[in-house]
């Protein structure tokens, strides 16, 4: 029972996971089923999915709100994911490998990690407004902060041997970082960019609270506004389903595309 | 080929494990190789073997002043780096887990000196040609993790080799390896070192393989490291077991036994023997 290392097959991996499931959907059929919670707190699971089946219809406009309102969520997730990679993964490993840009920069992103993001988005509502831009740049801020020390420690996780080695060689610095030590951290800022755009779905909801026009967050808002609890859990429910896709998905990328990591 | 690598009065000192004093690892080695061949240097682990090969490769330790005193001249002109043309085989290889065993060779040919160095169409042709002196030749594709212990050393080995380095420097490159494999490998490298005579500095613990394979023998005291003797031997290579068995070789072994036995290494004589 008690071993970290066993090897469990798929189909009792699989069980074991649905009985979870199955006992949580259970126990919460039967406090909603049986009015032992009111009907305005928790919504049954199948009124959750007749929601969802309502609003994924076309409304009288012709439109989805469900559809809409992911659309417009997905899109700014991987805007935010796309910009947060792209600053900063090089922020990360010019970090990592250099100990003295490391010391100028580590004060202005380390203390971060722990500031309260969410009590920063009233800020960013003042200087850039309640438009986009505010979004973007609190999806990007809030995910950046963990990205940049993650790919930090990734390059410097990497044996000195794979630097010295370069530089034995006749690697100039550049050469030594760029062919030995960031190839061989690839995989571990892989793991850093799942953690940063796994970190965007949780974000997402708080950044379209405001003046969304459409967006998930929107969605969950607006239904709260209406004491619309089962379009709540819904909206709710999509989002964890989202999240898990990408996480999904980008642990299958990593996983092939840098297979010799666990050999 | 003119080729040589002088250590002159070399001093290495580190900071004490209690950080409070230093501690004199070498003391004043003076070397001089001036010609190609294979020379060993012997001595008890962690009399500092490693530190003194390091200093020739210019692989300089993080945080410490090296060396403490003293000079590294290659080919008479000092040197505070990795030099061109002295390629080093660590002790713990460090090949690329997600290269196979090719790209793992023509991994110094990413580098701009050794993209000056060798035409990109001579490449493919000599990293094939050395693979399969390792003994790989049918392992191009295989990654480190799918080598064993003793390929992966192989495959180190092929990567220095591959660019016809004047100077190698290896550091106990088969000490982890069984006694059946290491054989294979001294072997090997006498092979190698015929077809591509460089200056090969070479060390080890153990007093056969130095016997085995040496042109020279220098021999290392422990706390600190001085040089204690130089042996040269002329017997050619390969050598063969009846050799080692043979009173010369005997006589050699017991006065280097006698010689690493802590006590009895006195550094700084520099007593030449040729036999
Ligand atoms: N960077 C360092 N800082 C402090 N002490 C060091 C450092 N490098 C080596 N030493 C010490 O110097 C001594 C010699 O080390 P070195 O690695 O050169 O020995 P060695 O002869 O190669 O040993 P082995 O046969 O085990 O490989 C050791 O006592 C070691 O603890
Ligand atoms: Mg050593």
């Amino acid at each position: 029972m008690f071993n970290p290392h066993e090897v469990i097959s798929t189909r009792t991996r699989q069980a074991l996971g649905a009985v979870a499931i199955l006992g949580v959907l259970a126990v919460w059929s039967a406090l909603a089923g049986l009015d032992i919670v009111s009907q305005a707190k928790l919504p049954a699971p199948w009124e959750v999915a007749s929601a969802l089946g309502n609003l994924a219809m076309p409304n009288d406009k012709g439109e989805s709100l469900l559809f809409a309102a992911t659309w417009a969520s997905l899109q700014r997730v991987v805007l935010a994911g796309v910009l947060v990679v792209v600053t900063g993964v090089p922020l990360g490993v010019l970090m990592g490998a250099s100990p003295r840009i490391n010391a100028l920069l580590s004060p202005l992103v380390d203390p971060f990690r722990s500031a309260p993001i969410v009590a920063v988005l009233p800020i960013l509502v003042m200087w850039l407004g309640i438009g986009e831009l505010m979004k973007t740049t609190f999806l990007w801020a809030g995910a950046v902060v963990f990205l940049v020390p993650m790919v930090r420690d990734a390059i410097q996780a990497v044996p000195r041997t794979y630097y010295v080695k370069a530089k034995d060689l006749g690697a100039s610095d550049f050469e030594a970082i760029w062919h030995s030590v960031f190839p061989m951290a690839k995989p571990r800022i892989a793991d850093a960019m799942i953690t940063a755009v796994s970190v965007e779905w949780t974000y997402i909801t708080v950044a379209e609270y405001v003046n969304a026009k459409v967006g998930l967050g929107q969605l969950i808002q607006n239904a709260r506004r209406f004491s619309a609890m089962d379009q709540v859990f819904a909206g709710i429910f999509v989002i964890i389903v989202l999240a898990l896709i990408t996480y999904q998905s980008m642990v299958a990328i990593k996983r092939w595309r840098y297979p010799w990591e666990t050999e | 080929m003119s080729v040589r690598v002088e250590l002159k009065d070399i001093v290495q000192e580190y900071p004490s494990a209690d950080g409070e004093g230093i501690v004199r690892v070498v003391d004043g080695v003076n070397l001089v190789y001036d010609k190609p061949g294979i020379h060993m240097l012997l001595g008890p682990s962690g009399c500092g073997k490693s530190t003194v090969l390091k200093l020739m490769g210019g692989v300089r330790p993080d945080g410490v002043v090296s060396p403490s005193s003293g000079e590294v001249l290659i080919d008479g002109k000092p040197c505070d780096g990795p030099h061109d043309d002295a390629v080093m085989v660590f002790q713990q290889y460090a090949n690329f887990p997600h290269l196979s065993a090719y790209d793992n060779v023509a991994f110094p040919f990413k580098l701009k000196l050794w993209k000056n160095r060798v035409p990109a169409g001579e490449r493919d042709a000599r990293i094939k040609e050395v693979l399969t002196a390792v003994g790989l030749g049918d392992k191009l594709h295989h990654r480190p993790s799918q080598l064993s212990g003793g390929q992966n050393q192989r495959l180190a080995l092929a990567q220095a080799l591959v660019l016809r380095p004047r100077i190698l420097l290896m550091d106990e490159p088969f000490g982890a390896l069984d006694a059946q494999t290491r054989a294979e490998m001294q072997d090997l490298l006498v092979d190698l070192w015929r077809e591509q005579q460089c200056l090969i500095v070479f060390v080890t613990h153990d007093i056969t393989e130095a016997l085995l394979l040496g042109d020279r023998v220098t021999i290392l005291s422990t706390k600190p490291a001085r040089v204690a003797r130089e042996f040269d031997i002329t017997e050619p290579r390969p050598r063969s077991d009846l050799w080692l068995r043979s009173t010369e070789a005997n006589r050699l072994e017991s006065e280097i036994l006698d010689l690493l036995k802590e006590g009895n290494v006195r550094g700084g004589g520099q007593v030449r023997v040729t036999i």
